[in-house]
């Protein structure tokens, strides 16, 4: 089989090899450089809300007040919220696209480096200013991250921390529809000779469709943030009822966001546990073409679904909202079986990563099951704003969410780093994980159902202190897994089994390069026939040729 | 602080116990409405539980049965759209059913059609509720220290009609298995029908500022006899009228 010799087209802002030093950091428009800083970041920021969360599970462990006054709790889990599903969940997902999506499409960078790198430094900006309210007079906000007026106009939240909320936020908002213009065009435009939409790796279509619903959903956000921030500042009038506003349009606009964030959260984690299966159960992704129309399925619906949200409110039709939200179990649900299908008569080996995606598969169940039961409003007005609620979103968000980033990294850490994670470690961080997680939010569905409401500091009916207790334990083993992560990386970065370049016998094009690549991503691409470009490659006379024959896997 | 270890067999099979006992763990409802959300839940649950069971139990198996043996590749199978398509119905099919059932519960619950023996307008504000009673000069109003008890008749509908005095606010009794929104500038309208005498507790679930978790409040259904005399009572002690601790 024959190589397609580069030089591609030469970029403009084509990069020579850089040193990594601080200067480089700082200038670099590599998207696998700005990739990179996008996850550290995020992971940062995942910490800082993880500490949160631990003192929010501190507070809650036992009934009374012992370590919070109620304002201080208030602005400890609104924090936790805004760090973790703003400046966290949509982030690390971006920062895995901005790595891994040229490589998979065989480009040398995204389409508009330079506004690769402004994206970057606006997020890091806007974070910046999210966290500065924790230093202002009367601190960060303390109006949930949902910030519902009237709740959070003047006359009830004065702070400037909300100020600094709103401004934060928006800054991070424009910067994520600067980088979905990128991202979203280098997919459409960047993709080298023979890669067909229909070849793309799931995972690129993951980032795909996450990008697309992004470019839809934030600008909604940015304006209500706004109208929020000019009715708090400069009088304008849009939502409180006493001059004739409507609390009940912010609910709607911002759930117009909020319900697609889910899902611009989950895709690229769809994707990437799309990546990981099929390698290690050594076959192709099961029903490829049906995975794709899935994503399309699911960002179509997930704009028709928002205001369930709010059935609670009794100002929306509840039957569209119902169907609509029901209807998403079906193209999910195809997902889930084709993964099981990818599976089924494959040879199955349990490294870390496909550890992940099967604790993700099997915990997203949980978390969309509970799910379907949200989307039936009667169910919904009896758990709704409940711990219920709490625990099924936590399924999606820190089950769905973590495992298959855990995945992600254990999957593409030999190829950011050229070293391998350690299996041993990483079985230790799978457990803990796993056992935390469901000890942690597995007991808030049955104190939810018990009637327990989210966002309170403190309880007094005794039947519900066993299940805290439980979950605050579960949090704190889900702390100590993060931290063996946390170990892993460190020893594994300086002293991990050197990787080569296909450690897992890769199936997109990011495993036919060096580890870590080289600044212009590829010295040489395989053509690209089918969805697997690097097993074809593997398996023609041009790799045999260059690679010790006797380790060459048969051919299928 | 010791977790438990325990192995993932013996793992899964406890949630799977754990997930049919939640089913049981949902309050017995205390109104006719509520009766018919319970059933729902009970409905949804049991399928649930047997979607639950068989995908986890096919992610297991094929772990188990399918891990690698050796180092031959397995036959490379692409799809299989008669599978695909199965999947892809049967998933539709029972969303929809569920959703026929959902609507059949909600129009029970929902209605407000029959004749009420009881109105009340709620008021929630930060941090407490104001229960007016219609026709009456009866009111009872909550406040710091204060826990407000909303007293109705067993066997009555109760037409409540929910409005907020500043931020949104809910009304919420968890045994009702029943919430609604209250939010200024809008009047909310349900019925409760309370089968059960006793002391129920409610507690705002929307926050709402700053003693958001001590918005609670109580709901005493009594014997119609015993609250018409409690009405009667409360009505000449007027506004003034509070209750509880």
């Amino acid at each position: 089989m024959a190589t397609t010799e580069l030089p591609l087209p030469a970029l403009p802002e084509a990069h020579p090899e850089q040193s990594g030093g601080i200067v480089d950091w700082l200038t670099t428009v590599d998207h696998k450089k700005i990739g990179l800083l996008y996850i550290f970041t995020a992971f940062g920021i995942f910490l800082a809300g993880g500490i949160l969360a631990l003192v929010v599970r501190l507070e809650l462990a036992q009934p009374g007040l012992q370590l919070l006054s109620e304002n201080t709790y208030n602005q400890v889990f609104t924090m936790h919220g805004t760090l973790m599903i703003f400046l966290f969940a949509a982030q690390v997902t971006t920062g895995l696209g901005n790595y891994l999506v040229p490589l998979q499409i065989g480009a040398a960078d995204v389409a508009f480096p330079r506004a690769n790198a402004m994206s970057y430094w606006l997020y890091l900006f806007g974070s910046l200013i999210v966290l500065s309210s924790f230093f202002v007079s009367g601190g960060p906000a303390a109006v949930a991250w949902t910030a519902y007026p009237p709740l959070s106009t003047r006359e009830f939240f004065q702070g400037s921390g909300l100020d600094l909320w709103i401004i934060g936020l928006a800054v991070v908002g424009v910067a994520g529809i600067l980088g979905a213009v990128n991202l979203v065009t280098t997919i459409f435009r960047m993709r080298m000779p023979g890669m067909t939409m229909f070849r793309l790796p799931l995972f690129t279509w993951g980032v795909l469709v996450n990008q697309l619903l992004i470019l839809f959903a934030f600008p909604p956000l940015t304006v209500v943030f706004a109208l929020l921030f000019l009715e708090r500042n400069f009088g304008a009038v849009y939502f409180d009822p006493t001059v004739g506003g409507q609390p009940i349009l912010y609910q709607h606009i911002f759930w117009f966001f909020g319900h697609p964030e889910v899902y611009i959260i989950i895709l690229p984690i769809f994707g990437v546990i799309s990546e990981v299966i099929p390698v290690f159960s050594r076959k192709p992704l099961f029903g490829y073409r049906a995975m794709v129309f899935a994503f399309f399925g699911i960002a179509a619906l997930s704009f028709g679904v928002w205001a369930h949200h709010m059935f609670a409110t009794g100002l929306v039709y509840l039957p569209y909202f119902s169907i609509m939200s029901l209807l998403i179990a079906v193209p999910t649900g195809i997902k889930v079986f084709n993964w099981i299908g990818t599976m089924w008569r494959g040879s199955i080996s349990l490294s870390t990563a496909m550890l992940m995606a099967l604790g993700f598969i099997l915990v997203f169940l949980v978390g969309g099951i509970t799910g379907i039961f949200l989307a039936s409003p009667p169910i919904d007005f009896a758990v709704n704003d409940t711990y219920y609620v709490v625990a099924h979103f936590h399924y999606i968000m820190v089950g769905g969410l973590l495992f298959g980033m855990f995945a992600g990294f254990y999957f593409w850490f030999p190829k950011f780093t050229g070293r391998l994670l350690s299996e041993r470690l990483g079985q230790l961080h799978f457990w803990t994980f796993l056992v935390g997680f469901n000890l942690t939010f597995f007991f808030q569905f049955l104190v939810g159902l018990d009637g327990m409401p989210r966002r309170i500091a403190d309880y007094h009916i005794q039947r519900w202190a066993t299940a805290n207790l439980l979950s605050t334990v579960g949090a704190f083993l889900t702390g100590v897994s993060v931290l063996v992560f946390i170990w892993n990386f460190l020893v594994s970065i300086r002293r991990g089994r050197p990787a080569g370049d296909d450690p897992w016998e890769g199936n997109s094009l990011e495993w036919v390069t060096s580890s870590p690549p080289p600044s212009h991503n590829f010295h040489h691409l395989p053509d690209v026939h089918s969805e697997r470009p690097a097993y074809d490659y593997r398996h023609s006379p041009a790799y045999a040729a260059t690679h010790n024959p006797e380790r060459d896997p048969d051919r299928g | 602080m010791q977790p438990r270890r325990r192995v993932p067999a013996a793992r899964w099979l406890a949630v799977t116990a754990t997930v049919l006992v939640a089913a049981g763990c949902t309050p017995q409802s205390v109104t006719e409405q509520g009766q018919s959300i319970y059933n729902l839940y009970n409905l949804f649950m049991y399928i649930a539980a047997v979607v639950f069971a068989v995908v986890s139990g096919l992610v297991i198996w094929s772990v188990v049965r399918y891990r690698r043996r050796g180092d031959e590749l397995p036959t490379q199978t692409h799809g299989n759209n008669r599978l695909e398509l199965t999947w892809t119905v049967i998933p539709t099919v029972i969303v929809l059913v569920l959703f026929v059932f959902t609507i059949r519960a909600q129009d029970k619950v929902l209605d407000t059609s029959g004749r009420s023996g009881v109105n009340v307008t709620v008021t929630a504000f930060q941090w407490s509720y104001r229960f007016a009673y219609e026709g009456t000069g009866a009111e009872v109003v909550g406040g710091p220290g204060t826990i407000p008890e909303l007293v109705v008749p067993v066997g009555e509908r109760v037409r409540v009609k929910l409005l907020s005095a500043d931020v949104v606010h809910t009304f919420y009794v968890p045994q009702t298995l029943f919430k609604r929104q209250a939010i200024p500038g809008t009047v909310n309208q349900f019925d409760l029908t309370f089968d059960k005498v006793g002391l129920y507790h409610g507690q705002c679930t929307q926050f709402c500022g700053l003693q958001h978790t001590d918005m609670v409040y109580r709901v005493r259904v009594v014997t119609p006899g015993e609250y018409q005399s409690w009405l009667a009572a409360a009505s000449r002690r007027g506004s003034a009228g509070q209750s509880g601790t």
